[in-house]
């Protein structure tokens, strides 16, 4: 074989490689897609003083679902796995320096947090949210269906934003059926949980669930809380 | 006079070891090995402050002092590998033909004898270092535990949640006063954790119904990042927070702000 | 053991037609393998008891066909046809055993259970290839997401999988990477034997761990793992359906390494050739003998804690639950007794070799041989006294951390004597810089910068700020990829003449030399600067200051990747048009450059008689 020869074969081969390494990182990137694309939330018309400095508003709606045909029938994209899951989209994009409200439908039973700090209202505007039309700052520990704690890196390219959410369970009978519900409103036979906070400047946070609902696995916390997408998220400041 | 008569002298080992001092091949290893200790020894010096984190408490002190004490006693040893690499590489055999045979020297009894001495004579000063200060440590602990303040850090998956039980609050960030000893009890809600408050310059697991401590005493005033050193699944990566080290009026502000009372 | 001789391979075998062993190989394997785990896994379906947990019950499932797949495949290769017909008390023929060792089969042997431990060899080579460039296209992926803060390439729960699976795949594949492939070829021949002492078991260690290469593929199928290669409990109790496959393969590959060991090892002591006194025996072979003595104690601990965690997912025995009086601390225990001689397992060939090289290319006798034996040795024995130096921080008995840094500090003494061997063998020659040699000069300066590095993490109260950060994640791979698969790599370009027949390209392992050594000091000295700097270990995203350092590494990555690449080129150009090597190209003194190539099927024509060790280079010093 002539050296050319040698040389084109061993730079095509390298190459060929490459490419097949490359793809399968695209094959990668193109699994870890948002399985149900972006919520963003709706900007209001007016403002809000809040300490003296003046925010724009916004608003956007979830929805904790206890199995996925639900969420189906609330706008999420079928998943993978039968899991509990945040919907319609678990990656939610939220304006920067804004008054955000935050409203959530939950219609899921629950038991006990492992960690009792999570029954607290953390980081909401007033230190309080708003469950069926009354201001509460903390859910009993015991009473917690799911939680939305948004948290993120600490690093100096972003503002800190930390803010826990307990969301009440609703009751089952010894049928194991759902208890109907004071809902303002509506006719869901769940909570529907509404509170306000500032977010800061562009950033990337993510958001998970910190009661543990994975019936089977050690501290509950497998399952549905482990895996990226259903009792998990992210929400983007931008 | 004829020359039979001169009395043939051994050579005294004064003598022998100043003789091998002037061998060329032994001068050029010295050069060598001063030139790498000498580089060795900036690089660690001046480096890993530099890479380090700021200096905010006791404990992280003795930590940097230590890599460059460490850096400092493994030197010579990079020294003398690195010189050795070198001069060889320089009188490499060039051409595509074998080498010729070199001297057949099988083994030199001394040479591994000073080398076994001196490595192992580092290696105990690492150690003895190393246990003075692993000693002292743990002394600082046992001194300061009465006036010291209590947090008790739990970790879960995936958040750090701090409880002061003396004064009344909760937090999801880690705020200390500045001079007072503090000691952290440190559980785990689920899986392993473990609980790095970086600056600070301790760390300890946080396993499942069991306690583990760690202590140390802020110096500094500044922001402290406080992050999760053991894999512990989906969002390992962001479990992680801050917190401030504070003047003590300024700390006292913030626990009547959460709503505590100040010890 | 049967001594073959030449005349018996004119002889057909008996009643061929009538004869199994003719007729298995991969591919019925394959076949009984997948039969047995669908078999398996539909029955189990419908027969458990639908009121077991159903995440216990998928446990139970998925381990169970997984295991049956192994057992399934080992039966369909015939491995078991040699145990069975001596079980009934009639052991295999002659022409068997001879058709067994691959005689006349061509390429198809190395298809099949073939007990020629050339053959063995050249499987493991292969399979080597194979997980390491898979671990590697993983890396990739890791050093992708890494490359900047904030990166959405991949979820957090692909970017875990990726970090435990490769470092398991890695792990797995440096195990054998020196005596899979050399250990199993090269050693037999150059102790002088015919074969290896069991060469039965010798496929059976290697079609075992080509049965756990699926299983811990199937991990990507199942969800992946959310632990790294430890798996430490609690986390991996609580893991999902991929981590079955994560302890399957582990209980498979430790069934593999316990074979493996006891062959070589039974080898080395009752096989040498006449007149090869233990000072005779070539220091690879030393190594590597010692290396495999430490795995077969050490590996069943890491199989016992595997199963202790597949019991506490499948049947809630609560092990390492602490809510029923058991301790994630046992499992770290139990995993690190095994952990820490193990990477000395790594290790050990790799610098055999190495050692091995360093009297050929530089004309001179090793030195001081007594001080490497000494030094392997001592590093062995010490190894597994320092386990809990991985458990400083886990807060099982902070008393007994002072002991075991003085036990891992003292570890540094038998290196620097590896050291001094290797340094005082350079001493006053002239090294000839082929590809190999260029391997002795990389492992001085990586395993400088890991052993120091790892005098620091030894250290106690430096690891409260180093542990679990980058700066740990550097230092392995420095010690385990910048020293023993850099020896690996120098073993594989200096005994591919007598393994192939053919001489590596020069050229591209020169470009590929280059390209692995600096992009892997710019990786790693960059990942160092991260760990100093703060940053942990095992993170999907990273905060904004550690971006540089991170970037940097990145780059170091990609080169690496690329001189990968480039090596396996060469392997595979030059295995078919490589320069046609001559019988002792290197001119080395050790046994196997005394047989051509191919090489005969029992090894030596005449038995060799051994007077001299392989070291007699050189005039002799006034």
């Amino acid at each position: 074989m002539t050296n050319t020869k040698r040389a084109a074969s061993a730079i095509l081969s390298t190459l060929l490689g490459i490419a097949v390494v490359g793809t399968v990182g695209i094959t990668l990137h193109t699994l870890s897609a948002d399985p149900s694309g972006k919520l963003i939330a709706t900007k209001e018309a007016d403002t809000i003083t809040v300490d003296g400095k003046n925010y724009p508003k916004a608003s956007v709606t979830m929805g904790v679902y206890p199995d996925s045909a639900t969420a189906v029938k609330n706008g999420s994209k079928p998943t993978k796995e039968d899991y509990v899951q945040y919907g319609p989209s678990n990656h939610v994009v939220l304006p920067a320096h804004t008054y955000v409200t935050m409203t959530l439908h939950v219609y899921d039973s629950g038991e006990k947090l492992n960690n009792p700090y999570f029954g607290k209202v953390v980081g909401t505007i007033g230190g309080t949210i708003n469950i069926d039309g009354v201001d509460v700052s903390s859910v009993a520990p015991d009473a917690v269906q799911h939680t939305f704690t948004l948290h993120g890196l600490p690093t100096s390219s972003q503002d800190p934003l930390f803010v826990n959410v307990p969301l009440p369970h609703v009751e089952v009978n010894d049928k194991d059926e759902f208890i109907p519900t004071k809902d303002p409103g509506t006719n869901n036979e769940g909570h529907t949980v509404v509170f306000s906070f500032i977010t800061g400047g562009k950033g990337e946070y993510v958001f998970n669930c910190e009661y543990p609902c994975g019936d089977g696995t050690y501290a509950k916390f497998g399952a549905a809380m482990s895996a990226y997408g259903y009792m998990s998220g992210k929400v983007t400041v931008a | 006079m004829s020359d039979h008569n001169d009395v043939h002298l051994e050579p005294t080992p004064g003598e022998r070891f100043s003789k091998f001092l002037k061998r060329g091949d032994i001068r050029e290893t010295l050069a060598w090995a001063t030139f790498y200790t000498a580089v060795f020894v900036v690089l660690g010096a001046y480096f890993y402050p530099k890479w380090m984190p700021t200096v905010m408490s006791t404990d992280m002190k003795a930590i940097e002092r230590l890599m460059v004490v460490f850096t400092f006693i493994s030197a010579p040893v990079c020294g003398f590998v690195m010189s050795i690499f070198t001069q060889t590489l320089r009188h490499r055999h060039k051409g595509d033909t074998p080498p010729p045979d070199g001297p057949a020297i099988r083994n030199n009894r001394l040479a591994t004898s000073v080398f076994a001495g001196v490595s192992s004579l580092l290696c105990l000063t690492a150690i003895v270092y190393g246990l003075i200060e692993l000693n002292s440590s743990a002394e600082a602990a046992t001194k300061d535990a009465p006036n010291a303040l209590v947090v008790e850090v739990t970790g879960n998956q995936w958040v750090w949640s701090f409880n002061y039980p003396s004064l009344g609050v909760e937090s999801n960030v880690l705020n200390l006063p500045i001079d007072r000893p503090v000691i952290f009890q440190i559980t785990s809600a689920d899986v392993n954790h473990s609980f790095w408050p970086v600056q600070l310059g301790v760390k300890a697991d946080a396993n499942h119904l069991a306690t583990t401590l760690a202590q140390t005493t802020p110096i500094k005033l500044g922001t402290i990042d406080v992050k999760c050193a053991e894999l512990c699944g989906l969002y390992h990566a962001y479990m992680e927070t801050s917190g401030e080290v504070m003047t003590v009026s300024d700390f006292n502000n913030w626990v009547t702000a959460q709503g505590g009372h100040s010890a | 053991m049967t001594t073959l001789s030449p005349q018996v391979s004119s002889r057909p075998i008996p009643n061929p037609k009538k004869s199994l062993i003719t007729k298995l190989n991969m591919g019925t394997g394959l076949i009984v393998g997948v039969a047995f785990a669908l078999a398996t896994y539909y029955s189990m379906q419908t027969t458990l008891d639908d009121a077991t947990l159903n995440f216990q019950r998928n446990n139970q499932v998925l381990l169970a066909t997984m295991f049956m797949w192994s057992i399934g495949f080992l039966v369909g290769i015939g491995a078991f046809i040699g145990p069975f017909r001596w079980l009934i008390g009639k052991d295999l023929t002659a022409e068997e055993q001879l058709y067994l060792a691959g005689d006349g089969q061509g390429i198809k042997r190395y298809f099949k259970y073939c007990t020629d431990h050339k053959v063995v060899g050249i499987q493991y080579l292969w399979g080597v290839i194979a997980m390491l460039a898979v671990g590697g296209s993983m890396a990739m992926m890791i050093r992708t997401q890494l490359a900047q803060p904030g990166a959405k390439f991949i979820t957090p729960s692909i970017y875990n999988s990726l970090v435990g699976l490769h470092g398991i795949t890695m792990i797995v594949a440096m195990i054998v990477v020196a005596t899979g492939p050399f250990g199993n070829f090269i050693m037999p021949i150059m102790i002088g034997a015919a074969d290896m002492a069991f060469p039965r078991l010798n496929a059976l260690s290697w079609w075992v761990l080509f049965t756990a290469i699926p299983v811990l593929c199937s991990a990507w199928f199942l969800g992946g793992i959310p632990t790294g290669w430890t798996a430490y409990a609690p986390l991996s109790v609580q893991a999902g359906p991929g981590m079955n496959a994560f302890i399957a393969t582990i209980i498979i590959f430790a069934v593999s390494t316990a074979v493996a060991g006891a062959n070589i090892t039974a080898t080395v002591i009752a096989m040498r050739a006449k007149g090869m006194t233990w000072n005779r025996v070539p220091i690879f072979v030393i190594g590597a003998t010692i290396s495999v003595a430490l795995a077969v104690p050490a590996f069943p601990t890491f199989m016992v804690s595997m199963i202790q965690t597949a019991m506490d997912r499948t049947f809630l025995t609560g092990f390492f639950d602490s809510n029923v009086g058991g301790s994630g601390w046992l499992y770290a225990h139990l995993f690190w007794i095994m952990g820490h001689p193990e990477v000395y397992v790594i290790l050990l060939p790799g610098v055999a070799i190495l050692m091995e090289i360093v009297p050929v290319f530089v004309r001179m006798p090793l030195f001081s041989y007594t001080a490497a034996v000494v030094g392997f040795a001592g590093i062995a024995g010490l190894s597994v006294l320092v386990w809990a130096h991985h458990m400083y921080m886990s807060g099982w008995l902070p008393m007994l951390n002072g002991p075991f840094m003085v036990t891992t500090e003292m570890i540094s003494i038998p290196t620097g004597l590896i050291f001094l061997v290797i340094l005082g063998t350079l001493w006053h020659g002239k090294p000839w810089l082929k590809v190999p040699m260029l391997g002795v000069y990389a492992f001085l300066w990586n395993m400088l910068i890991g052993g120091i590095t790892g005098l620091y993490l030894s250290d106690v109260p430096a690891d409260n700020y180093l542990h679990g950060s980058m700066y740990v994640t550097a230092h392995f791979h420095y010690t385990l990829m910048g020293a023993a698969l850099t020896g690996a790599v120098a073993g594989l370009s200096y005994w591919y003449p007598k393994m192939t027949g053919r001489m590596l390209n020069e050229r591209a392992g020169y470009i590929s030399f280059w390209f692995v050594q600096i992009g892997f000091q710019i990786l790693y000295l960059g990942m160092f600067i991260a760990g100093a700097q703060g940053q942990p270990r095992r993170v999907s995203d990273y905060a904004q200051m550690y971006a540089n350092s991170n970037r940097i590494s990145t780059m170091g990555a990609y080169l690496i990747g690329t001189g990968f690449i480039v090596l396996l080129w060469a392997v595979i150009h030059s295995w078919r048009n490589g320069v046609i090597a001559p019988m002792n190209p290197w001119g080395a003194k050790t046994l196997e450059w005394t047989v051509p190539y191919p090489v005969p099927l029992v090894n030596f024509d005449t038995p060799p008689v051994v007077t001299s060790d392989p070291y007699g280079y050189g005039k002799a010093v006034k």
